[in-house]
């Protein structure tokens, strides 16, 4: 088991139950966007988000799958300003 | 202890700036110039416009809070890394891209060097510091993706910066390696 942490619209949020650790990536990506329409993430709740809304969104993984914490969070590419 | 910034654009010119309290040689790393649209967004002054980053920020460290510094303004690649990373005690990537990052990586990795990574997302609304043990660096979602124009991130990237500065400062004090991450929420260790 493990938790999941998402990272949309520039809030970051804990879901509150455990998820299995196993998931495949796109399948973490289809459990947010059920997750965030359905209000079950405290103070992210969008009713009507695409269903493509993590398409590009980065799933890391820490610490072990048993009971570790899973985070789906924006590409980071930028350190810098041009 | 020598700190190595690897780009002092805005992310690596805050970081640096609130390094300035510790007891290190900061070396500063970056090919750019100071354009006026970066007095905006990154800590440089107004006198530094036209001038390479790294000298600019060398100067203002002196000029303003009487620290010296070290300023490479050249582009790092894998032929010079040795050079400019091989005395690092601590190397800090706040790089814009991900060839640049992976040089660092690599070089890191190699010789086994302590690299923290900064990176922020296109939007300006979050962002990441992380060990390079555990770091991958992402790629733009699309060639020449924009990043943050103007100065309407500022705050997003001085917390950012912050957070950077206090992992780099946890680090000299007792070696440990916290990783972050930073949303409008705030910042969470992780």
């Amino acid at each position: 088991m493990a938790i999941l942490n998402i990272t949309y619209n520039g809030l970051s949020v804990d879901y509150p139950r455990e998820i299995d650790g196993n998931l495949r990536d796109h399948d973490i990506r289809r459990i947010a966007v059920e997750l965030v329409r359905s209000g079950e993430l405290p103070g992210l709740q969008i009713a009507n988000l695409s269903d493509d809304a993590f398409a590009y969104y980065v799933v890391d993984r820490m610490g072990p799958h048993a009971k570790g914490r899973i985070y789906l969070r924006p590409k980071v590419p930028f350190g810098t300003e041009g | 202890m020598r700190i190595v910034f690897c780009g002092v654009g805005a992310l690596g010119s805050h970081a640096a700036m609130a390094c300035r309290n510790l007891e290190a040689t900061l070396r500063l790393v970056d090919f750019d110039r100071v354009e006026s649209k970066n007095l905006l967004a990154q800590a440089f002054v107004k006198p530094s416009v036209g001038k390479n980053k790294a000298a600019a920020l060398k100067l203002q460290l002196h000029n303003f809070h009487g620290v010296r510094a070290e300023a490479f303004g050249v582009r790092l690649g894998a032929n010079n890394a040795a050079q400019l990373l091989g005395d690092a005690d601590l190397i800090v990537d706040c790089f814009d891209n991900l060839a640049s990052r992976a040089v660092l990586s690599e070089f890191a990795r190699a010789q086994g060097k302590p690299l923290v990574h900064a990176a922020l997302a296109a939007d300006g609304r979050f962002g990441l510091v992380r060990w390079d043990e555990r770091f991958s660096p992402d790629a733009e979602d699309e060639a020449g993706q924009a990043t943050c124009e103007g100065g309407e991130h500022l705050p997003f990237i001085t917390l950012l910066s912050a957070t950077l500065a206090r992992a780099i400062e946890d680090f000299c004090r007792d070696g440990s390696r916290r990783d972050a991450i930073v949303s409008l929420s705030g910042v969470a260790t992780t």
